[in-house]
């Protein structure tokens, strides 16, 4: 039975349309039955055209708008209200009484063959704050009706220290697991995938190999971190074991992607970064367990389901209970991941509580579009950025380490892509200007996605505020 | 820290039976039960621009605590005066913690109040939009210019000017300026969550 819920205020109307479990429903008679499954979403900004999406869209406008109302309450920054890399909508304020809504366009489902071309630009809605008020009370009165996916419940929650203050250590783990493994011996047993749609019967002599190597590395690594020696032996015996224990369902990586095509497309990756952190953050309750960085590879489908994970750093095996990937892996039954394409992330759940997901291998691991090769031209474009860079970068900004990115620009100069190379990179890309060069080049242009040629750089912001631009080595 | 209980001998604590009205608003996670600077600025400020929207607002203030049952922790006019004084920005600051409990009923009723001006919260901002789309001076309104004015007029006489100076509240405009922003912050305490809303963001950045 379809079923429609309405919320209307004086400048925002809510349209919700769905339908009822019917599996779930006792009284089918009920004069207001339960709306359990969302199919359409509409929000009427009055003068504006409708927004349409389904559930991400809803979803994602209800936290964002949630935390921005809060952020004006405040004045504090909310960091879910300013989200592109995982957020359809996101909130930016213009002045005391004005607000900019910023819609990026819902990917139609995915599919095994993703189509570029149905990426629209985002749509942008200012608003003043009595229509930003109507709209947060739209929604309020959404989560106020128990009878409207009840699932979906306000997450009110002050904004933590430690996104207020700028002075956070950042506890450097022994990996750095951007660099990967040079060895593809042990990658075999680090990166192996848990659900395999055979029983793989491993060749004693390579497991031996492999294990050995693992073992070194595990002692060369805890060497460098200077622990007892009791410790070392602990946890590669834990390594051991649990490469034993997975051993019967571990499938080789690399053999898994000689036969499956990997995803490297950026907006590919992009949408999946979001979807897979939506789906991680909200499964992952207890924050409180995670006693130091836990760091997994984690291969997901174009759906954004988990096929598989495997933890990289030391401990972080016996952590994964404390984490929600166990229960948010993908049945391997139902379903044939040798068939599929898949895009492999680095997961990292934080002590403090927070979840960090970026893309194994950075977004655009090849070269994305050709290359300006022009020694000129990329001297005017290097000069070009540079100054695009000072210019946003604020005086006082004082980084407490380098933070490095690659950066590519087109031929007229505008950020088309931006990925943080280091650590402290990836933490503080917020505090760069990056993200915002990077969404004004997107919003004027909307033809980011196509393969037009672009010139990179390595871009350095440095502790004492000294910003350096090179060209980039492809094989750093 | 016994300090804080060795300089309160004006403020019985709180009695065991918590008015029920408190419970919709969720304990921070926050040290000591005691509310943080900003928090006690905060609330200050919103009940101040109340009472400019308001001619009375104190008094309403405490009809309110009458009302919802909240006498126990707002007892008289010298109680309330006592808790709005832990602003540091205040002339007359005292050096008392606010407690949570304390804090709660401040918000409970400030929201009540804001929700009863609901409709003169929104005309205002309507008005202050137009005239600064046209870039009409906010003067020419009489309506949105009175309640500057006395929001003016109250800041001027019970905020600390070298307090207020700390966050650059020196100039008019400045204060205009603050008084727009605690309007739109009154509006978002109107709605069906407001409450909540308005509780929980005065611990942004204060907890861990």
């Amino acid at each position: 039975m379809n079923i429609q819920r309405k919320y209307s205020l004086p400048n925002c109307t809510l349209l919700l349309e769905g339908l009822s479990d019917s599996s779930k429903a006792v009284h089918v008679q009920e004069l207001r039955p339960v709306l359990s499954i969302l199919v359409n979403a509409e929000c009427q900004i009055s003068g504006y055209k409708p927004l349409l999406g389904g559930r991400e869209f809803f979803e994602s406008l209800a936290r964002a708008a949630s935390a921005y109302a809060q952020e004006c309450l405040s004045n504090v920054s909310n960091p879910q209200a300013h989200n592109p890399e995982v957020e359809l909508v996101q909130f930016e304020r213009i002045d005391t009484n004005k607000h900019k809504m910023i819609v990026n366009s819902e990917l139609p489902q995915p599919t095994l063959e993703y189509d570029r071309s149905n990426i629209k630009p985002p749509i942008e809605v200012d608003l003043n704050t009595v229509q930003l008020f109507d709209l947060v009370e739209a929604i309020d009165q959404f989560f106020a009706d128990t009878q409207t996916l009840p699932d979906l419940t306000a997450q009110l929650e002050p904004v933590p220290k430690r996104y207020n203050s700028s002075k956070k250590t950042f506890v450097q783990q022994a990996v750095p697991a951007t660099l990967g493994v040079s060895s593809v011996a042990a990658a075999a047993v680090i990166f192996a995938l848990m659900p395999a749609p055979k029983i793989p019967t491993p060749e004693p002599e390579t497991e031996k190999e492999t294990r050995s190597e693992v073992k070194s590395s595990t002692t060369d690594e805890n060497n460098n971190v200077s622990s007892k020696a009791e410790d070392v032996s602990e946890s590669t015996k834990s390594n051991n074991n649990s490469t034993k224990n997975s051993s019967p369902q571990v499938e080789d990586l690399e053999a898994l992607l000689s036969t499956v095509p990997e995803i490297t497309d950026t907006s590919m990756l992009k949408l999946l970064t979001r979807r897979i952190r939506n789906q991680i953050d909200s499964a992952w309750k207890d924050r409180s367990l995670v006693g130091e960085n836990s760091i997994y590879r984690v291969a997901v489908a174009t759906d954004a389901s988990i096929v598989g994970y495997k933890s990289v750093n030391k401990g972080a095996d016996d952590r994964v209970k404390n984490t929600p990937l166990p229960e948010l892996l993908y049945n391997p039954n139902e379903r044939n991941p040798a068939s599929e394409p898949i895009a492999q992330f680095r997961i990292v759940f934080t002590p403090e509580g927070v979840l960090q997901v970026s893309p194994w291998h950075g977004y655009g691991r090849e070269l994305i579009g050709t290359q300006i090769n022009d020694p000129d031209k990329v001297n005017n474009l290097k000069k070009n950025l540079e100054n695009k860079i000072s210019e946003k970068l604020s005086q006082d900004r004082n980084f407490e380490k380098v933070l490095k990115y690659r950066v590519a620009v087109n031929q007229e100069g505008a950020i088309t892509d931006y990925e943080p190379v280091n650590e402290a990179a990836l933490e503080k890309f917020r505090d760069t200007p990056l993200p915002q060069l990077y969404k004004s080049a997107k919003t004027s242009q909307a033809s980011n996605l196509n393969q037009e040629p672009v010139a990179q750089f390595q871009v350095e912001f440095q502790p004492d505020a000294e910003l350096s631009v090179t060209p980039w080595q492809a094989s750093q | 820290m016994s300090v804080s209980a060795s300089l309160t001998p004006f403020d019985s604590p709180v009695p065991e039976s918590m008015p029920m009205i408190l419970e919709n608003l969720p304990d921070p996670v926050i040290e000591g039960q005691v509310c943080p600077r900003k928090t006690r600025v905060q609330i200050d400020l919103i009940l101040l621009a109340l009472e400019a929207l308001e001619l009375g607002g104190s008094e309403a203030i405490l009809a309110f605590a009458q009302e919802l049952d909240l006498k126990v922790i707002i007892k008289n006019r010298v109680n309330l005066w006592r808790l709005r004084n832990t602003n540091p920005m205040r002339r007359a600051h005292i050096r008392r913690p606010l407690r949570i409990t304390e804090a709660k009923a401040l918000v409970v009723i400030a929201s009540y109040l804001a929700r009863r001006l609901t409709v003169v919260i929104r005309q205002l901002l309507m008005i202050y939009q137009q005239l600064s789309d046209k870039q009409i001076p906010l003067e020419q309104n009489l309506r949105l210019s009175n309640y500057l004015e006395r929001f003016r007029a109250h800041f001027k006489s019970r905020m600390n000017p070298r307090r207020a100076g700390l966050l650059s509240l020196t100039s008019d405009e400045k204060i205009d300026e603050l008084a727009i922003n605690l309007l739109g912050q009154l509006l978002f305490c109107t709605g069906t969550s407001g409450m909540q809303r308005f509780w929980i963001s005065l611990f942004d950045g204060e907890v861990e």
